[in-house]
C-alpha cells in the first residue's frame, strides 16, 4: 500500500481499536474489499477446509471458497416475528457447523443485505467458538461507519483472543461513497498479512497511486476531526439515517413491513402482501427473481432479490424477499415515491 | 421464517462464563496449525520488494524498476482530472465490470484495425487492474496441477510464480546468445531460441507458452520467422499463447512489432496482453487488458468476477480518452505512440555510449526500456563469495547501489533457479527517465571507470 495511506489508515484505526497497528506489516492495501476478501481467501483457505457462511450473505463468499478448493457451509440467521426487527443466528445451529476442518467463518457486520449490526454479546459467542475451534475470522466490516441510532458497530478483532485470528476489511467505497476508486484494505496481524501480501504481490502487485494518494489525503482530514460530528464518518451516517427512515416509510405505505437496518445502506422487504401472481412466469426460478424482473419492467423500479444472497437449499426460504438501496439522492427517492404510491392505483 | 430462533443468546453467555477453564480466553491465543494455504508454497519471495526498498535507501540514480521517471502526457492527465473533478459523478462509482464502456469500444476499434478483425468490445476485450492482473487471469483460468507452461528465459518473474499458484509446472527454453560481429555491440537480436530445443520442450502436457515481445529484460523484438516458428508449434500441439505485448509501442530502429495473434490460425488460440502504464507512461495508473476470442475470453471474465469484479472507473475513462486521441492520430508525428518511441530511442543510444565507454558491455535493446549489460569488466570491484546462496549478479547490484549510488536489477530475477549462474554477469537498467537523471548516470560510471584505471 502507498506509505501515507498505510500510514493513515493505521492511525484511524489505531484510534478505533485501541491497540498498535503497523502500517507496512499489518495492512494491505487492495483492489476494493472485494480484493481483500479474495487475496485472504487464497492466502488463507484450500482443498479440503471449510469455511462458515452465514445467511444472507455477500454472494461472492460462495464462490471465492469454493474457487479456492475448499466447501462453504451455510448457517442462516432467522428472523423473530416478535415486533423488533432483530434477526439473529440459531447459537446451537452455529456451534454445530464448527468441527475440526473449519478453517474460517466469515462475518459480514453490518450486514448485507439484511442491515443487521451483530452485538458485543453475539459476537462474543462466535469469537469463543473461533477460538474453541481454533478457526480464523474474516470480518468484512465495509459498512463500518454506517450505524444508525442505538447501535454501535463493535470490531470482533477487538475481542480478547481474536486478534490473532481475525482478518478485518474495510473499503473506500463504502467509507467515502466512491465505489469505483476500488480500494479496500485488510487489516491483522503480521502473521496471517503476510500471507496476503504473498497473494497481492502474485496477483495484480499494486493498486493505483494517484487514488491511493487521495484517499490519504481524505483520512487525515477526517482523522484529526474524530472527535467533530462534521467528519465524513459520522455525517454520512446521519444522512442516510434519514434516508432510511424515508424508504421504510414509503414502502409501508404501501401496505408493506419493511425490514428496518440497524446498519448499512441496504433494506430489505418481504413482498407477499403485494399479492403478484407470477405462477404463469417460469416456475423454476425463485419468486424473488421473477418479481424483481416484473418490477423492473413493469413499474420501472429496480431491486435486487434476495436469493441471490442464499444457498441452493435456502433459496426458497427467502424467496419472498427483496433488497432496496436508499443510498440514493432525494430526487430518486422522490421518483420512488412516486411509483409506489401508483402501485395500488395500477393494481387496483 | 417465524421459527423461534433456537436456544437465546443469554443461555450461551451463561454457559460461557462456567467454563471458565478455558485456556482460550488468554490474550495470547494463536492459531496452532500451518496457517497459510498450499498454493503459496515456493512463491513467497518476491525481489522487487527487496530491490526496491535497496533503491528507495541507498540510490542517487536509480535505473532499477521499470518506470518512467517522466510525466504522462499532458492531455492523459487532464483526461483523468476532468473524469475526477468533472461533473459526470457516475465516474466516482462502479462501471461495467469487464471493463468500462468507452475504453472497451476503443479499445477493440484501435487494435481491430490493427489485427485486421472485428473485435466485440463486449466479448473479445478485458480490462485488468494492470498486465499483471491480466496475466494472473490467463493463468487461473487455464493453468491446473498437471499442466505444463513453457516460458522463454529471461522472463518477467512474476510468469513462474504464477505458473505455481496455479498449480502448474514451469518448462524453461532459453534466449542463447549468438557472438555479435567483430567489432559491434551485441543486440537483443542476438539473443535467440534454439528451434530444435524449443520444440523439444512441447509435449501433450503443454498448456500455453508465455511470449513476452517486445521482451523485458533483453528487449529483445521477436521477428516473424521467430513468431512463426512458435506459432508452428502451438498450432501443431494444440497449446495456448500467452501473449504479453505491453511494450508494443517501444520498438526502436524501424522494427516492427508483429502481433502472433494476427498469424495464421493463431487469434483462436492467443490472449493478447497489454497495458496503459506501458501505453501512456502511467505505471501507477495500473489499467491493463487482455484480448481474444470469447472462447478464451469467457473464463478470464469468470476469474476477474471473483477476483477483483471492478477496475477503477475514472482511471478507465482517462485511458479511453487517451486512446481515442491516439486513434486519431494513429501514424502521425503528433501521436504519442510515434513519439516515445523517438524519445527513448535517444536515450538508449545515450546509454549505451555511457556504459561503453565506462566498460560495462551493453546489449543494444530492439524494443523496451530496458537494457541489459555485462558487468564482468567490473568484477574485481566485488570479489566472488564461493559457495555463496546468492547469485554474483545480485550481490553486485547491491554492492552499486549501497556504494555508487546507481540502482539496476540482477539478471538472475529473471530466469529460473536452476539457470541462475548462467546470468551471473549482467545487470538491468531502465532507461525510461529524464535526460538528468541518465546525465547522472552517466557521471557515476565515469567516475567508477577512472578509479579503476588510476
Amino acid at each position: 500500500g502507498h506509505p501515507s495511506l498505510v500510514k493513515a489508515l493505521s492511525q484511524v484505526y489505531e484510534r478505533v481499536c485501541g491497540r498498535k497497528i503497523d502500517p507496512l506489516t499489518d495492512i494491505l492495501v487492495t483492489v476494493g474489499a472485494y480484493g481483500s476478501l479474495f487475496s485472504t481467501i487464497q492466502a488463507l483457505i484450500e482443498e479440503g477446509d471449510e469455511v462458515i457462511i452465514i445467511e444472507p450473505f455477500y454472494d461472492c463468499y460462495e464462490p471465492m471458497v469454493k474457487m479456492a478448493g475448499a466447501k462453504p457451509v451455510f448457517v442462516p440467521l432467522r428472523y423473530k416475528n416478535d415486533g423488533s426487527s432483530a434477526s439473529s443466528a440459531d447459537w446451537v445451529e452455529l456451534a454445530n457447523k464448527f468441527n475440526s476442518k473449519t478453517k474460517a467463518i466469515i462475518l459480514n457486520t453490518p450486514h448485507n443485505p439484511v442491515g443487521k449490526v451483530f452485538s458485543r454479546e453475539e459476537l462474543q459467542v462466535i469469537a469463543d467458538l473461533c477460538i474453541k475451534h481454533d478457526t480464523l475470522c474474516i470480518s468484512d466490516e465495509v459498512y463500518e461507519w454506517l450505524v444508525y441510532k442505538g447501535k454501535k458497530h463493535v470490531k470482533i478483532a477487538t475481542l480478547p483472543g481474536m486478534w490473532e485470528r481475525t482478518i478485518t476489511i474495510g473499503s473506500a467505497g463504502k467509507t467515502y461513497s466512491v465505489t469505483g476508486w476500488k480500494l479496500g484494505w485488510a487489516i491483522g496481524p503480521q502473521n496471517l498479512i503476510k500471507h496476503l501480501q504473498v497473494v497481492h504481490q502474485n496477483t495484480l502487485y499494486t493498486c493505483p497511486t494517484p487514488l491511493q494518494e487521495a484517499l490519504a489525503q481524505a483520512f487525515w482530514i477526517d482523522y484529526k476531526r474524530m472527535d467533530d460530528p462534521d467528519c465524513y464518518f459520522y455525517s454520512l451516517s446521519r444522512e442516510l439515517e434519514s434516508k432510511r427512515d424515508r424508504m421504510a416509510q414509503l414502502l409501508q405505505e404501501v401496505g408493506l413491513k419493511p425490514v428496518i437496518p440497524d446498519g448499512g445502506y441496504f433494506m430489505i422487504v418481504d413482498v407477499s402482501p403485494l399479492n403478484v401472481d407470477l405462477s404463469d412466469v417460469d416456475e423454476k426460478q425463485p419468486y424473488d427473481y421473477k418479481f424483481v424482473k416484473w418490477m423492473i419492467t413493469s413499474k420501472k423500479l429496480s431491486a435486487i432479490p434476495l436469493s441471490a444472497f442464499c444457498s441452493p437449499e435456502t433459496k426458497r426460504q427467502f424467496e419472498k424477499y427483496i433488497r432496496f438501496c436508499f443510498i440514493k439522492k432525494d430526487s430518486t427517492l422522490d421518483a420512488a415515491e412516486v411509483i409506489l404510491k401508483n402501485w395500488n392505483k395500477q393494481t387496483a | 421464517m417465524l421459527r423461534r430462533a433456537g436456544l437465546s443468546l443469554r443461555h450461551f453467555l451463561l454457559e460461557r462464563k462456567s467454563n471458565a477453564g478455558y485456556s482460550s480466553y488468554s490474550s495470547e491465543a494463536k492459531m496452532s496449525r500451518p496457517v497459510q494455504a498450499r498454493r503459496l508454497e515456493g512463491i513467497d519471495k518476491n525481489i522487487w520488494v527487496e530491490f526496491v526498498k535497496l533503491a528507495d535507501t541507498y540510490a542517487t540514480v536509480n535505473l532499477g524498476q521499470g518506470f518512467p521517471n517522466f510525466p504522462p502526457p499532458d492531455f492523459l492527465k487532464e483526461a483523468f482530472a476532468r473524469a475526477l473533478g468533472g461533473e459526470d459523478h457516475a465516474l466516482h462509482q462502479y462501471t461495467r465490470a469487464f471493463g468500462h464502456p468507452p475504453l472497451v469500444k476503443i479499445l477493440a476499434q484501435f487494435f481491430g484495425k490493427l489485427l485486421g478483425r472485428e473485435l466485440d468490445p463486449m466479448t473479445d476485450v478485458m480490462v485488468t487492474v494492470g498486465a499483471y492482473q491480466a496475466l494472473f487471469c490467463c493463468f487461473q483460468a487455464f493453468v491446473d496441477e498437471g499442466d505444463e507452461v513453457i516460458v522463454i528465459e529471461p522472463f518477467f518473474d512474476c510468469y513462474e510464480t504464477m505458473v505455481k499458484m496455479a498449480g502448474g509446472t514451469p518448462v524453461f527454453v532459453p534466449l542463447r546468445a549468438k557472438a555479435p560481429k567483430d567489432g559491434k555491440l551485441m543486440s537483443s537480436a542476438d539473443w535467440q531460441l534454439d528451434p530444435a530445443e524449443l520444440a523439444s520442450k512441447f509435449n501433450k502436457r503443454t498448456k500455453a507458452i508465455v511470449l513476452n515481445s517486445p521482451n523485458n529484460p533483453l528487449g529483445k523484438v521477436f521477428s516473424r520467422g521467430e513468431l512463426q516458428l512458435i506459432a508452428d508449434l502451438c498450432v501443431k500441439h494444440d497449446v495456448l499463447c500467452i501473449s504479453d505485448e505491453v511494450y508494443e509501442w517501444l520498438v526502436y530502429d524501424g522494427k516492427e512489432h508483429i502481433r502472433i495473434a494476427s498469424l495464421q490460425g493463431m487469434w483462436d488460440r492467443t490472449v493478447i496482453v497489454g497495458s496503459a502504464g506501458k501505453t501512456f507512461s502511467a505505471t501507477g495508473w495500473k489499467v491493463g487488458w487482455a484480448m481474444g476470442p470469447n472462447r478464451l475470453l469467457q473464463h478470464l471474465r469468470t476469474v476477474h468476477q471473483n477476483s477483483v469484479y471492478h477496475c477503477a472507473t475514472a482511471a478507465q475513462e482517462a485511458v479511453a480518452q487517451g486512446f481515442q486521441r491516439e486513434f486519431t492520430l494513429y501514424g502521425k508525428p503528433d501521436s504519442y505512440f510515434v513519439q516515445l518511441p523517438k524519445e527513448l530511442q535517444q536515450k538508449r543510444d545515450w546509454l549505451v555510449q555511457s556504459l561503453d565507454a565506462a566498460g560495462m558491455k551493453p546489449i543494444v535493446p530492439e524494443g523496451t526500456y530496458f537494457l541489459v549489460a555485462d558487468i564482468s569488466a567490473f568484477k574485481s570491484d566485488v570479489p566472488d563469495v564461493p559457495n555463496s546462496d546468492e547469485s554474483y549478479d545480485s550481490r553486485f547490484a547491491k554492492w552499486m547501489v549501497k556504494n555508487k549510488g546507481l540502482a539496476a536489477i540482477p539478471l538472475s530475477a529473471f530466469c529460473c533457479e536452476a539457470h541462475k549462474s548462467n546470468y551471473n554477469h549482467l545487470i538491468r537498467f531502465c532507461f525510461a527517465k529524464e535526460e538528468a537523471t541518465l546525465k547522472a548516470a552517466n557521471e557515476i560510471l565515469q567516475k567508477w571507470k577512472q578509479e579503476k584505471t588510476s
